[in-house]
């Protein structure tokens, strides 16, 4: 073996193939990151940051009801979209994928469609639908009948605008899971003798666990980090942790306080996904090569 | 054959499947006995697939209906049929191990655990299996994985095993061990298997009855040496074992045996049923009912055969056989096998190949 063989086997491929990418995530998100979390240990004043070490500003987080409620609602807000989107999607997945047919990719490609315009624009005209003076509302007032007070700036209508904006992502997951999966497997199912729901739970929900689980962190981080949207249909109810969030690095100019409050999303997102590989199992994932 | 017991374990009553415009099964009636080993023999897009995932229930069929153990299943979901089956590509669940999918179907059935565990014990020692009920599908070998797939298919003593080309994707060795093994369990089990293949040596080898099936309808159903021995169209001739074709016109009718011209070759053969002189006829005869002989013992050859000259271009050695090329002097070419020991001929020389005039079958074309 010559000594240069190790370089040219391993670490030069290496270099070329991950140098790029890894540059460049360390100067867009390790760096900004590590910033964040230094910054959520100093203090401001009058707009400005000064480096004095303490940990005032999680002490406020967690000492103030509101950032508590903030993120108590963010996190509840997360996990009901979440629920929702997985309960909505899996039957259009699942429909896509075993009777879609030749039509399969542009059905999941219309599913983007939405993404065509951007989020306030969508968000706006979703306001148009449910607000006041909406479509919904406004027919009902015409029609004589009272208007659904529950669709006007309330926790529930950010909710549907969540929905409405996460669910492509997660109809894509599972999709994406159950074009891989084989579907003769059912057949073998039922003729050993599971019926339909059996036959689902042993067999299709257990082998397209981990394209469910990559959806619902798909759509719990940015419904966690939300913003815009609660803003827009939201309510005063509906203030979220991340509106509370973008106000300190906005209107109230308190960085320090926004950047711990970054690094609390940032360990609840992570959580979030810490949560959901431990209840993959690769061997029980029908992944083979793996687990050895 | 398994005559003492005719209690009939499944009936199909002129079955047809028509996809669109295609009819994948056309009229098709059967009755498989209780430990009867069936085979279902075809050429790939012949229906035997499509009736099997009919009798499955995989399928409904268009018209015509299965019967279970004198129950009509035609419209049963797969799930209340108590069948078991075992498909080509093993269909293991992936994410259960060994152990896990063999007691599957006794799970479906809400069997309590003890019992399970104690058929699942008997289905290790019947497929030898011991050791691997804690590995996953994926760690298994090809025939581990495929006598897992059949543990599964007969732990619940279902009434009936449906086979579907299980072996095709195994190598030669094994395939040919898995051959015997499968046919082992069903004279120990007594359950009727219907094993789908399109291999005609798979087919003779296990079963007991063959039906050979092309384009959605039995060519012939019956006892594998009948089927080998005594092809009912050109088509079975020609699918099971392998044969010498000769196609020519009828020169005259006489009795049993036919006068015929084979590209300008004289040979007398078996009648071919309603033919008459003049008729195009195609003969065919089995590689191993042509016999060879070295020219110069010509005086030795039997009367009532045909007897052409030729010369010997080349010996195949199969091992177990030996296949003769031999060019006729019309240009035509013929094939004979015989044991390896038989002879002692070599390529080049002078040959007579001779076979009965009853031997072989002629069909009318």
């Amino acid at each position: 073996m010559k000594p240069d063989s190790t370089w040219r086997a391993f670490i030069t491929p290496f270099v070329l193939l991950t140098g790029p990418g890894t540059i460049f995530i360390s100067i867009t998100l390790l760096l900004p990151l590590l910033t964040i979390v230094m910054f959520s240990f100093w203090r401001t004043e009058s707009y400005e940051l000064y480096a004095d070490w303490n940990l005032d500003n999680y002490r406020v987080l967690f000492g103030e009801a509101a950032y508590r409620t903030f993120l108590f609602r963010s996190v509840v807000s997360g996990a009901l979209t979440s629920l929702i989107c997985l309960v909505l999607a899996w039957p259009v997945a699942y429909y896509i994928a075993r009777h879609g047919g030749r039509y399969r990719l542009l059905l999941v490609l219309l599913l983007a469609a939405p993404f065509f315009t951007g989020v306030i624009l969508r968000i706006a005209a979703l306001q148009g639908i449910l607000g006041p003076g909406g479509l919904i509302n406004m027919t009902l007032g015409l029609a004589g009948f009272a208007p659904v007070k529950l669709l006007m700036y309330t926790p529930f209508a950010a909710t549907i605008g969540h929905i409405y904006l996460y669910i492509p992502f997660m109809v894509t997951a599972i999709y994406l899971s159950l074009v891989n999966f084989d579907f003769a497997l059912l057949d073998t199912a039922k003729i050993n003798g599971a019926g339909p729901f059996r036959a689902f739970a042993e067999v299709t929900w257990p082998l397209n666990w981990i394209g469910t689980s990559i959806g619902t962190v798909l759509v719990f981080i940015p419904c966690l980090a939300s913003t815009i949207t609660p803003r827009f249909l939201g309510g005063p109810n509906a203030t979220s942790f991340g509106m509370s969030l973008s106000q300190q690095f906005g209107e109230t100019g308190t960085w320090a306080l926004g950047s711990a409050m970054s690094v609390v999303m940032f360990i609840f997102s992570f959580l979030v996904i810490a949560i959901m590989s431990f209840t993959i199992d690769l061997r029980r994932s029908g992944f083979t090569g793996v687990g050895k | 054959m398994s005559t003492h017991d005719d209690t009939v374990s499944l009936s199909l009553q002129d079955i047809c499947k028509q996809f669109g415009p295609v009819k994948a099964v056309d009229g098709v009636n059967l009755d498989i006995r209780q430990d009867e080993f069936f085979a279902l023999l075809g050429p790939s897009g012949s229906g035997k697939t499509t009736l099997l995932r009919i009798i499955a229930g995989l399928e409904h069929p268009t018209s015509g209906r299965v019967m279970v153990g004198g129950q009509d299943v035609t419209y049963m979901p797969p799930y209340h049929r108590r069948i078991g089956m075992v498909f080509q590509n093993f269909l293991l669940f992936p994410h259960k191990t060994v152990a896990e999918n063999i007691v599957f179907p006794l799970r479906m059935q809400n069997i309590v655990k003890a019992q399970r565990d104690e058929r699942l014990s008997w289905a290790i020692h019947l497929l030898r299996l011991e050791g691997l009920e804690a590995r996953y599908p994926h760690e298994l070998s090809g025939g581990q994985q495929q006598r897992v797939s059949l543990a599964r298919g007969l732990i619940s003593r279902p009434a009936l095993l449906l086979l579907d080309e299980p072996l095709a994707n195994l190598d030669r060795e094994l395939r040919a061990e898995m051959e015997i093994e499968i046919r082992r369990y069903q004279k120990e089990l007594k359950i009727p298997f219907i094993y789908v293949t399109h291999n005609q040596e798979e087919a003779l080898t296990m079963s007991d009855r063959i039906a050979v099936m092309r384009n959605g309808v039995f060519e012939q159903v019956g006892h594998r040496t009948e089927v080998y021995q005594k092809p009912a169209t050109a088509f079975v001739a020609g699918f099971v074992g392998q044969s010498n074709q000769m196609e020519g016109k009828v020169d005259k009718v006489n009795g049993s045996l036919l006068a015929f011209t084979w590209k300008g070759t004289k040979l007398v053969v078996p009648h071919a049923g309603d033919v008459k002189a003049g008729d195009p006829v195609r003969f065919m005869i089995k590689h191993e009912d042509v016999q060879v002989e070295i020219a110069s013992r010509k005086a030795a050859l039997p009367a009532n055969h045909n007897r052409l000259p030729g010369k010997l271009r080349d010996i195949i050695f199969k091992g177990q056989t030996v296949n003769y090329l031999i060019d006729l002097e019309g240009g035509m070419e013929i094939v004979a096998s015989g044991s390896p020991r038989d002879m002692k001929l070599t390529a080049g020389d002078l040959v007579f190949v001779f076979w009965p005039q009853e031997a072989g079958a002629s069909f009318k074309l």
